[in-house]
């Protein structure tokens, strides 16, 4: 009896909560959430900007894995080519943009121009690396991918082009915006918080709108079943190709961000070792959900950081990191998302007979949007989650 | 009638194995076509010729290719351009996109047929005249009801329809059908078979089944034409064909029906 009950009650709240989380009120929680963020001790505007350049990072990554179902191991290249790109214009054109437009807001144009350069130089080097490594599928797409980001890795340390200065990597300064006598400093804490916010919530933004159009949906199509696919009519290795270059300029991205926040960008950032960051946030987060890379980056950089409050333990986050992985590979293959979903439904869904049919005339509404927002939420809808 | 579907010598060498033996055929409009054969009989080789997954060794395989009466030369093209051509297939093994709901697969094949795969910009569901045609397509192989049901929760004979409606979504001018009652129980068998009756009926795509069950091809079978060994035994009418001695031998010398 009383078990029944407390199962409606439960049933009740979590009808409640569904039917309070509309997709309006979520944004505009994120919305001021990401505002009071700015406001934080500059440690903490530090490492949230982190996060979200790693969700960045992550999110461009997984619309090749999670949603077209080809697994990357080389997607820092794409990083490291959006950070080195900035990189090099700040050092080398810097001055030249300084007498252009003016000292006083150079840094800024500077920055605007060098973040493009590196797109598009990550644009150019996708192209290729991209054609090549689509003729080949699952494992061996893997090690291409790997191959090429570790071909990147040592041209950028033997330098034989002289641009990009070996192992210490090239020095990133943002400089200081001088506009008659206000003064900021690009690469200040909170201005670069706030430059980072406004760069990831758009490109997720763009992410969100790809994965839900008619190109998105040939991407899980392909995922699903390529032969399928080509037996429709859809040239699946120009499909995988052009996603290739898409999700690379999404890195890409990720990358510039990445150089103004570390100052340097660093021949680290093309190692497999960073792209498998990629590959671990986004297997924790859940590789079949829209926001899994998110989640996954937030769990990696926050229990990372927890880690290092305790020294002792800090020697050994990779190995704490490891142990994570085994368990969510082998029991939460969904993913943390999965598992906040699979909680969702059991507070929401079959809580009980009772409370379901008393919720049943408020829930009316509700079901609409709890169905609406699971979508939004985005799944990309592979395996069951049930 | 008009021919549809044609090969000339057509021939396909697995090392010292010729599993398609210089098949010429051609494939008519206005009848069900069943291909049939002993297990080995290169039924499989010759669709994955048809289809572009295989490339023969010989011969040369001509499409008849959206309205026009020409025949183009398909002998070299890839899988996705040979669909383009309009040949659509059905796989013996289930092959739909199975973390997809039902309305999602045929959206996939609407897209495509549209050519709109790489419109990143617009919604999925925003193409009015592309919702149209999925929710026609649904009507036609009756899965209205089950539209939205993620692919990996259907029963068989569910998964069965909705690769059919797939394959019929892309408007092909020839239809493969690759063991269409595999596995199915007898209810379902029969639903099938009035289903591919109806769809013959109301489209102008030109069925051609590869069947096991010997019921089913003697039900909808219009001509049926026999491979062993890779080579055409026999081809006509059912009753000419499955009194054919010669047929009967091939079937009892290797697996019997």
């Amino acid at each position: 009896m009383s078990a029944t009950d407390t199962g409606g009650r439960v049933s009740q709240f979590g009808s409640a909560v569904a039917e309070g989380w509309t997709r309006e009120r979520f944004g505009l929680l994120g919305a001021v959430a990401l505002i009071l963020i700015a406001f934080g001790p500059p440690f903490q505007v530090y490492l949230f900007t982190d996060f979200l350049v790693v969700a960045l990072f992550a999110l461009g990554f997984n619309l090749l894995y999670g949603y077209t179902g080809l697994l990357s191991f080389g997607h820092g290249l794409f990083y490291a080519g959006g950070a080195y790109g900035i990189a090099i214009v700040l050092r080398d054109l810097g001055p030249v943009f300084a007498d252009v437009v003016g000292a006083g807001i150079s840094p800024l144009v500077t920055f605007v121009v060098g973040g493009v350069v590196g797109l598009a130089l990550v644009v150019v080097v996708a192209v290729p690396v991209g054609w090549l490594s689509v003729r080949l599928e699952e494992i061996y797409f893997a090690l291409i991918t790997l191959a090429f980001g570790m071909l990147g890795y040592s041209l950028i340390i033997q330098d034989p082009a002289g641009l990009t200065n070996g192992t210490d990597g090239v020095i990133v300064l943002l400089g200081t915006v001088d506009l008659g006598g206000v003064s900021i400093r690009v690469g200040g804490r909170r201005l670069y918080y706030v430059i980072s916010a406004i760069t990831v919530v758009a490109a997720t933004y763009g992410v969100w709108r790809i994965v839900n159009s008619p190109f998105g949906t040939v991407c899980k199509a392909i995922r699903e079943s390529p032969d399928r696919a080509g037996a429709l009519g859809i040239d699946v290795r120009h499909h995988r190709w052009m996603t290739f270059i898409v999700s690379a300029a999404i890195v890409g991205i990720a990358g510039v961000l990445r150089a103004g926040l570390a100052s340097v960008a660093s021949p680290g950032l093309t190692h497999w070792s960073t792209s498998a960051i990629a590959v671990i946030a986004t297997v924790i987060g859940g590789a079949t959900y829209f926001s899994g890379p998110i989640v996954g980056a937030f769990i990696f950089l926050y229990i990372r950081w927890g880690i290092s409050r305790f020294p002792a333990l800090e020697a050994y986050w990779e190995l704490f990191f490891g142990a994570l992985l085994i368990a969510v590979v082998l029991f939460f293959k969904q993913g943390a998302v999965g598992g906040l979903h699979l909680l969702r439904d059991r507070l929401v869904g079959d809580g009980g007979g009772g409370g379901a049919a008393e919720a049943g005339s408020r829930a009316t509404s509700a079901p609409d949007e709890a169905t609406e927002s699971s979508d939004d939420d985005a799944r990309t809808d592979r395996g069951d989650t049930s | 009638m008009t021919t549809v579907l044609k090969t000339e010598d057509l021939r396909k060498q697995f090392g010292e194995l010729t599993a398609v033996d210089n098949v010429s055929i051609e494939i008519d409009d206005d009848k069900i076509t069943s291909i049939i054969g002993p297990n080995g009989a290169g039924k499989t080789t010759f669709y994955n010729l048809l289809t572009g997954v295989l490339q023969p060794t010989a011969g040369s395989i001509w499409l008849r290719s959206g309205d026009g009466d020409e025949l183009v030369d398909v002998t070299d093209a890839e899988p996705h351009e040979v669909a383009q051509a309009g040949l659509s297939r059905s796989y013996q093994i289930t092959n739909i996109f199975e973390g997809l709901t039902v309305r999602e697969n045929v959206r996939v094949a609407r897209i495509s047929h549209e050519g709109t795969r790489l419109d990143f910009r617009s919604r999925a569901t925003g193409d009015e005249s592309v919702e149209a045609d999925v929710e026609e397509l649904l009507e036609l192989t009756g899965l209205t009801h089950i539209a939205d049901t993620p692919c990996d929760t259907l029963s068989h004979g569910e998964k069965r329809t909705v690769e059919i409606a797939l394959a019929l979504a892309i408007e092909p001018n020839v239809f493969l059908m690759d063991e269409p009652t595999a596995g199915m129980n007898p209810t379902e068998v029969a639903e099938i078979v009035s289903l591919i009756r109806e769809l013959d009926a109301d489209l102008d795509a030109t069925f051609v089944v590869t069947e096991h069950n010997m019921d089913v091809v003697t039900d909808i079978s219009d001509r049926i034409v026999v491979l062993a060994e890779g080579a055409i035994l026999a081809d006509g009418t059912p009753e000419d064909v499955l009194t054919d001695e010669r047929v009967t031998e091939a079937y009892l010398g290797s697996d019997s029906v």
